[in-house]
């Protein structure tokens, strides 16, 4: 292969690149979000600097991604830490757990999305939406929602806001001696978003210790409640609003 | 955290880094290698300048059990390897690689560049036979199949584990946050520490099956050289860039 084609792939490895050039439109991606109250000291102590602790209350999703451009179909946990960065309300991703390997590889490289290899899953069991984690085969979180309980709602206008909230993630790529060679905050928006439906109730949320996938290092003090959404989003590129290696 | 703890963390996430930082030591690591002759054209295609394909047009498809693994754990790879040239010199290029454990291929991608994939391979002895296996997305993409220790190979313990110095390399590429280039390097790396605790050659069979996302059969086995099958305790350092793209091209 040519130098000037070797410079032009969307991703490794070379004969067939694990995810190709973005945006990334989601098509149903369907959404369980408990939030919780939780220590606000371990959450500063997690809130990579400069960024600032909002308040007590953190998130865990589930998220079921049947049709996702480029990625395919695969499902995702992720634990969420809102905040503000210069003033401006953000939600850190501290945590993300995902079943395939484009997204995986894409969302690290790309954007530094922190995420790591587990089994998610979102399902309706019966009269209850549920959301499972395993982690190197031992269940690590489990979440519970009631099923459609206000169900006659139309205006989704907050559910729109909040996913349209900035997201931070904070990439770190070593160089090859291993020293730090891309460390940064970077921030997306999705864009294009449509809320299909939108539903809040009551929720449970279980987090099991796990070395590996800790999650429950933000231990659970109260649920505030869940929120079960059907979207369409589009994940474009992001934008580096900190650089920790810039002197 | 502070700017000082984040730049002290081997890897993402901050919350439970992927991997800690190298050199990585693998004990009792197996492997299993088939070398077979493809079409030469698309070995050229499948190799990026400025190394060479090997003129015999060989590749080598491997299946590696390593069940102890500092930072890694215990998992299995499965992948296809091309020998090349790079300034006249002999270098092994790392073209496609599947396994089954997040750290190492978080960590390969993102230190060496090593072209890591998720997906199911297996290594293990059926009655008589060294068997190799790799799924993909649910269907089967290679089976290997070697005799088992008919042949104490030439040399033994001693040349292989010499053989095993030579030189890889891996094509890194990382993009940045707009989707272009940030990291666009040939990686070079060599292991170190290398003790061979037994290696045999032997017959082999390679069926390597067409997968759009785990492309091993578009470099086709036209004719198997041989099997090759060894166990040895090494340690993978980190690496040095051999060619910028971004700057040298």
């Amino acid at each position: 292969m040519k130098k000037s084609e070797v410079k032009a792939l969307a991703s490794m490895p070379l004969q067939s690149p694990t995810y190709p050039r973005g945006p990334y439109r989601f098509f149903d991606r369907k959404y369980l979000l408990i939030r919780y109250r939780t220590d606000p000291a371990l959450i500063r102590a997690f809130l990579p600097e400069p960024l600032e602790p909002e308040d007590d209350i953190v998130a865990v999703q589930w998220l079921d991604m049947p049709d996702g451009e480029g990625f395919g179909a695969y499902s995702s946990t992720v634990q969420i830490i809102p905040c503000r960065l210069n003033g401006e309300p953000c939600n850190f991703i501290n945590q993300m757990y995902v079943d395939n390997s484009p997204p995986l590889a894409g969302g690290r490289e790309i954007w530094g999305y922190p995420m790591k290899y587990g089994k998610a899953v979102l399902a309706v069991n019966a009269d209850t939406l549920t959301g499972t984690l395993h982690y190197a085969t031992q269940s690590v979180a489990v979440g519970t929602m009631v099923y459609k309980h206000d169900a006659f709602r139309a205006d989704f206008a907050k559910e729109g806001e909040h996913l349209a909230r900035t997201q931070i993630t904070l990439k770190l790529i070593p160089d090859i001696d291993g020293t730090p060679a891309i460390a940064q905050l970077v921030a997306v928006k999705f864009q294009n978003v449509v809320v299909h439906g939108a539903w809040t109730g009551p929720a449970r949320l279980e987090l099991i210790p796990s070395v590996n996938c800790p999650l429950a290092d933000l231990p659970v003090r109260q649920v505030v409640g869940g929120l079960h959404m059907v979207t369409d989003v589009t994940l474009p590129y992001g934008k580096v609003v900190h650089d920790y290696l810039a002197k | 955290m502070t700017p000082e703890q984040i730049l002290q963390l081997p890897s993402m996430p901050a919350a439970s880094p992927s991997y800690p930082m190298g050199p990585y030591r693998f004990i009792n690591r197996e492997f299993m290698i088939v070398t077979y002759e493809t079409d030469k054209d698309l070995l050229r295609q499948a190799v990026p300048e400025p190394l060479e394909p090997n003129p015999e047009g060989q590749v080598l498809y491997e299946w590696i059990r390593m069940p102890d693994s500092s930072g890694f754990g215990d998992y299995t790879e499965s992948g296809v390897v091309i020998p090349c040239l790079y300034k006249g010199e002999p270098i092994n290029f790392t073209a496609q690689m599947y396994l089954d454990d997040e750290p190492p291929i978080s960590a390969g991608r993102e230190i060496w560049g090593f072209p890591k994939k998720y997906a199911l391979p297996k290594l293990e002895v059926c009655s008589d036979t060294l068997t190799g296996t790799l799924h993909y997305a649910g269907q089967l993409v290679a089976m290997g199949t070697m005799a088992y220790k008919h042949q104490v190979a030439p040399g033994g313990v001693e040349a292989q584990a010499k053989g095993m110095t030579r030189t890889s390399c891996n094509l890194k590429i990382i993009p940045d946050v707009d989707g272009s280039p940030k990291i666009c390097q040939l990686v070079a790396y060599n292991l170190t520490d290398i003790t061979v605790k037994g290696v045999w050659l032997s017959p082999a069979r390679l069926h390597l099956i067409p997968h759009v996302n785990a492309p091993a059969a578009d470099l086709p086995v036209k004719r198997i050289v041989g099997g090759k099958h060894f166990i040895s305790d090494l340690t993978l350092p980190h690496g040095r860039v051999l060619f910028d793209y971004l700057k040298d091209a």
